[in-house]
C-alpha cells in the first residue's frame, strides 16, 4: 500500500503537441508512476479534456480536475490503479 | 470497451497512414493491446529501403495544404506515432502471402515489423477485439 507521504506530483508538459501526443505523454508518465501519485498534464490540443476522461476511465484512474485556461488546458490525474 | 484493437493495414497511400499512426498510438496509450496486420500495398510503407508513399489521385490537389497543416499542428509522422505505439506494446505483423507476392522477405522490412504471419494467426490474435480495416 502506497504511503500518502510518498506520493509524488509530476508535471507533464504536452503543450503544442497534437492528438494523440498529450494522452501518450500521460501514459508514459503513468508507466513511471505509483499508486497515489498525481500527474499534472499541460496541453493545448482541444481534444484533451474528453480524452483525459476517457483515458482515466479506461485505465481506472481518477480525474481530479480539468481546467481550460487562457493559454493551456490543465488536467490533474490521481493514480489509483497501479 | 474491447481491450484489444486489431488493425488490418491494407492501403498504400500516404493519407491512410495517418489514422494508422494516430489510432495505434492512442489505443496503446489507453492500455489497449494493439495488433497490426500489414498487407497489400501498405507493405510498401514498411520496407527497410524507404519508399515514397503516393497520395490518392482524387486528393492530390489537397496534399500540399494537408502537409503544411500537419506540420503547423506539429503532428508527428505516422512512423513516429507507430514507434511510440510499439514502445507501449503494439505489435506489427507482415502478411506472409502478400509479402511473397510483392517479393519481400522478413529481412526486407524495417524494424517496425515484428514478424511475418498468416491470416489465421492474425484472426486468432484479433479475436474478441475491435477490428479496423484501413
Amino acid at each position: 500500500m502506497a504511503n500518502e507521504a510518498d506520493a509524488q506530483k509530476t508535471l507533464v508538459d504536452a503543450r503544442g503537441s497534437s492528438c494523440p501526443g498529450p494522452i501518450t505523454d500521460l501514459a508514459m508518465a503513468y508507466r513511471r508512476a505509483k499508486k497515489g501519485d498525481v500527474i499534472e498534464l499541460w496541453g493545448t490540443d482541444p481534444g484533451m479534456p474528453p480524452d483525459v476522461k476517457a483515458w482515466a476511465e479506461k485505465t481506472h484512474n481518477e480525474v481530479v480536475s480539468i481546467e481550460t485556461q487562457a493559454d493551456k488546458i490543465v488536467a490533474v490525474v490521481r493514480i489509483l490503479n497501479r | 470497451m474491447a481491450d484489444k484493437l486489431a488493425i488490418v493495414m491494407y492501403s498504400g497511400t500516404a493519407d491512410k497512414f495517418i489514422p494508422l499512426g494516430v489510432l495505434s498510438q492512442a489505443a496503446a496509450a489507453m492500455g489497449t493491446q494493439v495488433e497490426i496486420f500489414v498487407t497489400g500495398f501498405a507493405l510498401r510503407g514498411f520496407t527497410a529501403q524507404k519508399q515514397e508513399l503516393p497520395f490518392p489521385v482524387e486528393f492530390a490537389a489537397m496534399a500540399p495544404a494537408l502537409g503544411q497543416g500537419l506540420q503547423q499542428a506539429k503532428v508527428a509522422s505516422w512512423d513516429k506515432m507507430l514507434r511510440q505505439a510499439k514502445d507501449l506494446g503494439a505489435k506489427v505483423h507482415a502478411c506472409s502471402m502478400m509479402s511473397e507476392v510483392m517479393g519481400l522477405k522478413l529481412g526486407d522490412f524495417n524494424d517496425l515489423v515484428d514478424d511475418m504471419v498468416g491470416a489465421a494467426t492474425f484472426l486468432q490474435e484479433a479475436e474478441g477485439g475491435q477490428v479496423l480495416f484501413i
